[in-house]
């Protein structure tokens, strides 16, 4: 059987639409697409080979210690030091380079009352509660203990 | 204190009642792009519908508009992805969905959808329609527009009676695969919606259907404007019989439209479900302009009003007056049918997920969100049917009916 004029011509582009996006898929997915799951395998090593920004306690324990002693006996003992004070790795390599200096927005991030926030977890009302500074009455690192 | 209380009375305005802590911060994460990505959608899906009006249900009064409406489906149809891409940002990688794509993701899916409704039903019987015209205008046009047609012949030049009559028929197969595929591209905006299932002002088995009926009649309402606007350019006399009629499928695709979407309204109310409440609260206060004033009296009572009217008193209405009222119905329910997606894309992002508090949501005017983008894109289709238009439709064939009359394709 012969096919009309028409219907051969849109055939043949047909599937040079199919065989370009053959081609494309073949040519485009990366190498390593599937290796472990839906995503391209080499993405892991691309992840792990960047720099980490974040020094860790024990960084923070070669210089202030002292600070970390306090800080395990109080409540704030299973906090990360660079949860309040910002990334620190550049500033465990080199000490000149300072952290973020932490304010008042760093405590109020968990203790501005919020009724989905559980009621063990200590919280004011900003407007409500007394003072300017809250480092004046509360000391971060043992916040049990008044200056 | 200052630096304390900033972040607090920051907070405050944005919320409204009981939110979770996460749900204060990043809301709405869809927004303009993703009210007018259905909205382009719906409209190419309801065009199709209009024109499968002429070429399957063997309307002939309206054959003036067939063409039309096929270039006006097309033109919307290039544009109807620009929104996603904007939105998602990193457009460069838009091929990967296609390159890689994951069979159980209904948006990987879409990018199938689509490609099959531009590529093997639109293209493909506008393909077929204009074979003839092509091979014709290729013969007697010269420079690039002659070029121009003389690619789009594929270099078939055969306009024997046999191959004419298989192109009708092509046709005729074309809009029967079309009007499910067509439901299938909107159908699935309507799915993705209705399948989030946590959310009460989406997860609803409706939805689908109330995307398809919306986008018929928003198609059908675009066909009308485009046909007035484009007579009027030309200065040409409107078709009346022409007009009547769209007017006429207008009217009953929004009274079944308005009928659906009242349904759920009902059904929602009478099983008050978990989050009834606060679905009223949005309708009370957070929608009200949008729905209760923008989707349901302009965009639907006022139009039912007016082409129920035109119904009643076809012939005892000046022929002035119904083009006006046709044309202000067009209108009215293309910016209803608007409202009707930023309600059901924002208003899903407007509550807790508490269902006892609601967010608010500030529009933005630049940037990747903002809706100076959104207004582009609208911007974009209109522009691309102008150059369709002025290509492939003609001053002189232009309200003639298109060449071969359905039924000979039907019955064949």
């Amino acid at each position: 059987m012969k096919l009309p004029p028409q219907i051969l011509r849109l055939v043949l582009v047909a599937m040079a639409i199919v065989g370009s996006y053959l081609i494309a898929r073949a040519v485009l997915t990366p190498p390593t697409f599937g290796e472990y799951g839906w995503y391209r395998g080499a993405a892991l090593n691309l992840i792990a080979s960047r720099e980490p920004v974040f020094a860790g306690k024990q960084a923070c324990d070669e210089c202030h210690s002292d600070i970390l002693h306090n800080l395990a006996k109080d409540a704030h003992k299973t906090l990360s030091c660079e949860g309040c004070h910002g990334v620190s790795r550049e500033h465990s390599n080199n000490p000149d380079i300072l952290p973020v200096k932490a304010t008042g927005s760093h405590c109020i991030r968990c203790h501005e009352a919020n009724l989905a926030r559980p009621v063990w977890l200590k919280q004011i009302i900003v407007k409500d509660h007394y003072g300017p500074k809250c480092t004046e009455c509360h000391l971060p690192h043992q916040p049990t203990k008044s200056p | 204190m200052n630096e304390v209380t900033n972040i607090v009375v920051e907070a405050l305005p944005q919320v409204q009642g009981y939110v979770y802590p996460n749900e204060a911060g990043l809301h709405p994460v869809w927004s303009t792009l993703i009210v007018i990505y259905p909205y382009i959608t719906g409209l190419v899906a309801g065009a199709f519908i209009m024109a499968s009006l002429v070429r399957v249900f063997n309307v002939k009064a309206l054959a003036p508009v067939y063409r039309l409406s096929m270039l006006t489906a097309l033109a919307f149809l290039l544009c109807a992805t620009l929104p996603l891409l904007c939105h998602l940002g990193h457009p460069e990688r838009c091929y990967e969905i296609m390159m890689t794509p994951h069979m159980t993701s209904p948006m990987a899916i879409f990018g199938f959808v689509y490609a099959w409704y531009l590529m093997a039903v639109l293209l493909l019987e506008l393909w077929f329609d204009f074979r003839q015209d092509f091979v014709k205008w290729s013969k007697t046009t010269p420079g690039f527009q002659g070029l121009i047609y003389r690619v789009l012949t594929l270099g078939v030049t055969d306009l024997s009676e046999k191959s004419v009559r298989l192109d009708m028929k092509m046709e005729w197969i074309l809009s029967i695969v079309g009007i499910p595929s067509a439901f299938l591209l909107h159908g699935y905006v309507g799915f993705i919606f209705g399948s989030i299932k946590a959310n009460p002002w989406w997860g609803n088995v409706l939805m689908p259907i109330m995307f398809i009926l919306s986008a018929i009649v928003s198609g059908i309402a675009l066909c009308v404007f485009n046909y007035i606007v484009l007579t009027w350019i030309r200065r040409k006399t409107v078709d009346m019989r022409c007009l009547d009629t769209m007017a006429m499928f207008l009217f009953y695709a929004l009274l079944v439209d308005a009928v659906v979407e009242t349904l759920d309204v009902l059904h929602r109310g009478f099983a008050a479900e978990e989050g009834f409440a606060v679905l009223q609260t949005m309708i009370r206060e957070k929608l009200f302009y949008t729905l209760n004033i923008g989707q349901v009296l302009v965009g639907t009572l006022l139009p039912l009003l007016m082409l129920g009217l035109l119904q009643l008193l076809r012939r005892r209405v000046p022929e002035a007056a119904r083009r006006t009222m046709i044309f202000c119905s067009g209108a009215m329910i293309m910016f209803g049918v608007l409202m009707m997606r930023w309600n059901v894309v924002m208003g899903g992002q407007f509550f807790s997920k508490s269902f006892r508090g609601v967010m608010s949501y500030k529009m933005e005017f630049a940037g990747q969100e903002g809706w100076l983008i959104s207004v582009a894109i609208l911007c974009l289709p209109p522009i691309i049917l102008t150059v369709l238009v002025k290509l492939f439709l003609s001053e002189s064939e232009h309200l003639k009916p298109s060449e071969h009359l359905p039924e000979t394709g039907a019955n064949s």
